[in-house]
């Protein structure tokens, strides 16, 4: 690929602008991405060209900045240099700056790989010019539609972005991402055969109830979570295939997840199943990028999970957990984990709807919050189910939310709307008792607001400050 | 004898219509029974399985991906008549977005082809060039009655479909603020007999519970049964409603 004067045009007119912002103390990368990409569309093929060992992209609906973390954790560990467009900068503009800012003036990489996270709409407008060397695929849920048309263009349009070239590393256990390799050569999967929250009924709502070869039922053996689990088409032979990157006893203990995978043993420090898939991603494509074993351990253990994934605060009427929602699937899971024990629970859930969250907030009415009521009602039988003190509901859609837990059983005694911050995480706390745990739960938009308030009431504070103005800038610009 | 019926609600294809929280309206029109001491029974429906409409009081569909739509059309069309002659005889039917097009008598493809639909109600569908996106206050037509209920509906919106009215239907409401039916004549949704079909997500009846009633009280009304139905505190709802109204209205 010939390098034009448009290219170096792009190139320097990013670079410096990266430079003047620099000086003006503020970091960011998609800015001088938007300038280079006005100057040469193209930019993005020539500059992906100067890295050596090629590019590995991360997408999917949910993980993708989780995989993307963990690889680069275990890719830290191999000390091995790469480009990551860390902040988030998910979009053409973001990967454009990440991408240039590895490169020197001269046009040369100064590492030798990169790593990009990069949002499922994008994939088919990067790989016009950028040919990955290898390709990630977490799992397919509905998010966002209104951004999107429907799940099935979106998956249609990555698949058919990804060429031969490019090898797959696919979710066996997601019939949608695992048909990516029907027919392919060059696929890795990964995949688990059995959790402890697996089981052989589904009350979810659920994609994929049809097989994405023939259109015939699919049939499931066990359910993970969400479409996740070991299917077989009722029809024709597509089945979910044997991973070879397969976890085993796949288990939390000390709050950390560990899991075997072959004679190796792993631990990563999250909660939540769901991030298995996260971090067997990021093995299998850190497998297929020669990391030694060891490194593989360590980077997984001294992984820190980024902001508002399950993150603690210590506040002074008690500890605080932030976890950001942004889909069914993902708010199902993450119900699922505050429920797990035993407790009084308190939760405040911050529903907002701006671009970035999702204009269309009726996927609320897709999530199972029927969960949260059941432990109100013993007699049937639920126990193990914490019972819910209180639900503060904000956001631009604090009603929203506050109706649909009524719909969802919850009494309106228990329900609180408000939507000044402040105000939300002072009731949320108000004559909290010792043994209740709390919960905060943002959509995008709300997140970054939310963690820099808690951390400004953290009795650690410090330590915190910094990654979340950090991230809140890479954001805001994504 | 009880003072209300069992009511039916036949949930059609609640594994191929379920897109943006759709199944929220089969949960309003439940609860708002189970809280005035009505007993409600869901039937969910799908592909195959046995459908006896008289067995009917509320019959919803939802909304769904294109592909999903294509399956179950040839699955409808067994039922076109038995489907024709319960909304005669005045079956509630509350069908949204793509439900809503499927009643219809064709949905013409941006190639130009004509997929039929049920012919049930005279409309028609033609693929837009851009999607329709957004959220939705309506005017309802004709206004309610009764001066206290919202005389508006909200929702959400998120088609590419533009859909048309024949002579003799007409629109459910007039829009205030999307896009409607085809973001052209100003109409949003139908209103045949006793036959509601809309674009409107949110989903539509727990934001709209005037609706939801309304069509609680036609079904009960079918049966025989004409007492009024008691009121619920709708406090929340109605904040919620009015909430869209300021949010979108107001901006």
């Amino acid at each position: 690929m010939k390098r034009t004067w448009r290219f170096w045009l792009a190139l320097w007119a990013g670079k410096i602008s990266a430079t003047i912002l620099r000086i003006v103390g503020r970091r960011g990368t998609t800015f001088p991405g938007v300038v280079a990409q006005r100057l040469d569309p193209e930019c993005i093929g020539h500059l992906s060209h100067s890295f050596s060992e090629g590019i590995v992209i991360v997408t999917g609906t949910n993980g993708k900045t989780t995989t993307a973390n963990l690889l680069a954790s275990i890719l830290r560990a191999a000390g091995r240099g790469f480009a990551f467009n860390q902040a988030g900068a998910n979009l053409v503009t973001g990967i454009t700056g990440a991408l240039m800012e590895h490169v020197t003036w001269w046009g040369q990489a100064q590492v030798p790989l990169a790593l990009l996270e990069v949002d499922e709409a994008t994939v088919p407008k990067l790989c016009e010019q950028v040919s990955p060397k290898l390709a990630i695929v977490t799992n397919f849920f509905r998010d966002q539609l209104d951004r999107y048309g429907e799940l099935d263009t979106t998956v249609r349009l990555v698949r058919d972005a990804l060429t031969e070239e490019t090898m797959l590393i696919l979710n066996a256990d997601d019939p949608l991402v695992a048909q990516f390799g029907q027919g392919r050569r060059n696929t890795l999967y990964y995949g688990v055969d059995r959790l402890p929250e697996s089981s052989t009924e589904s009350r979810e709502t659920r994609e994929a109830r049809f097989c994405p070869q023939c259109g015939a039922a699919l049939s499931y053996s066990l359910f993970h979570y969400g479409q996740l689990g070991l299917y077989a088409c009722s029809h024709c032979s597509f089945t979910r295939p044997q991973p070879q990157v397969l976890a085993a006893q796949a288990r939390m203990e000390e709050g950390k997840l560990k899991f075997r995978v072959g004679v190796s043993a792993y631990e990563v420090g999250f909660q939540g199943f769901y991030n298995l898939y996260n971090a067997l991603a990021a093995l299998a494509a850190a497998i297929e990028l020669d990391v030694r074993g060891e490194d593989l351990e360590k980077g997984l253990r001294e992984f820190v999970p980024q902001a508002g994934r399950m993150e603690r605060f210590l506040l002074s009427e008690g500890p605080v957990t932030l976890a950001l929602v942004k889909n069914p699937t993902g708010f199902n899971q993450v119900l699922r984990t505050v429920l797990r024990s035993e407790g009084e629970l308190r939760l405040l859930i911050a529903i907002n709807d701006l671009a970035a969250d999702g204009r269309d907030i009726s996927w609320l009415w897709d999530v199972d919050f029927e969960y949260l009521s059941l432990g109100l009602h013993r007699d049937q039988s639920h126990g193990g189910c914490a019972e819910i003190k209180l639900i503060v509901c904000s956001g631009l859609r604090a009603e929203d939310m506050a109706l649909r837990l009524k719909y969802a059983g919850m009494p309106e005694e228990k329900l609180l709307i408000e939507h000044s911050l402040e105000k939300a995480v002072a009731a949320l706390q108000a004559g909290r008792q010792g043994k209740e745990r709390v919960f905060v739960l943002p959509t995008y938009t709300m997140l970054f607001p939310l963690r820099d308030y808690l951390a400004s009431l953290d009795l650690d504070e410090g330590s915190q400050g910094k990654p979340s103005e950090r991230l809140r800038k890479g954001r805001a610009s994504a | 004898m009880s003072k209300w019926p069992i009511l039916k609600i036949g949930h059609l294809y609640p594994d191929l219509l379920d897109l943006y929280g759709d199944r929220g309206n089969v949960l309003a029109l439940e609860a708002r029974c189970r809280w005035r001491g009505i007993e409600t029974q869901v039937q969910h429906l799908s592909l195959g399985d046995d459908l006896n409409l008289s067995q009917i009081d509320i019959l919803f569909l939802g909304g769904g991906s294109d592909r999903e739509q294509s399956i179950l059309v040839k699955d409808l069309k067994c039922r076109e008549e038995e489907l024709r002659r319960a909304v005669g005889e005045g079956l509630v039917v509350l069908s949204i977005c793509g439900g809503y097009q499927l009643l219809g008598k064709y949905y013409q493809t941006g190639g130009g082809e004509k997929i039929p639909g049920l012919g049930i109600l005279n409309l028609w569908t033609v693929a837009g060039s851009k999607r329709l996106i957004g959220n939705v206050v309506v005017e309802q037509n004709p206004p309610s009655l009764s001066e206290e209920k919202p005389q508006t509906l909200v929702g959400f919106e998120n088609h590419s479909g533009k859909t048309y009215l024949g002579p003799d239907l007409s629109a459910l409401g007039k829009i205030q603020h999307g896009f409607g039916n085809n973001g052209e004549d100003g109409g949003e949704g139908v209103r045949y007999r006793n036959v509601f079909g809309t674009y409107l997500h949110g989903p539509l009846l727990p934001k709209n519970p005037h609706l939801a009633d309304l069509l609680l009280q036609l079904a009960l009304e079918r049966r025989g049964y004409d007492h009024a139905l008691p009121p619920l505190d709708d406090q929340l709802e109605k904040r919620a409603h009015r909430a869209i109204l300021s949010r979108v209205l107001d901006a």
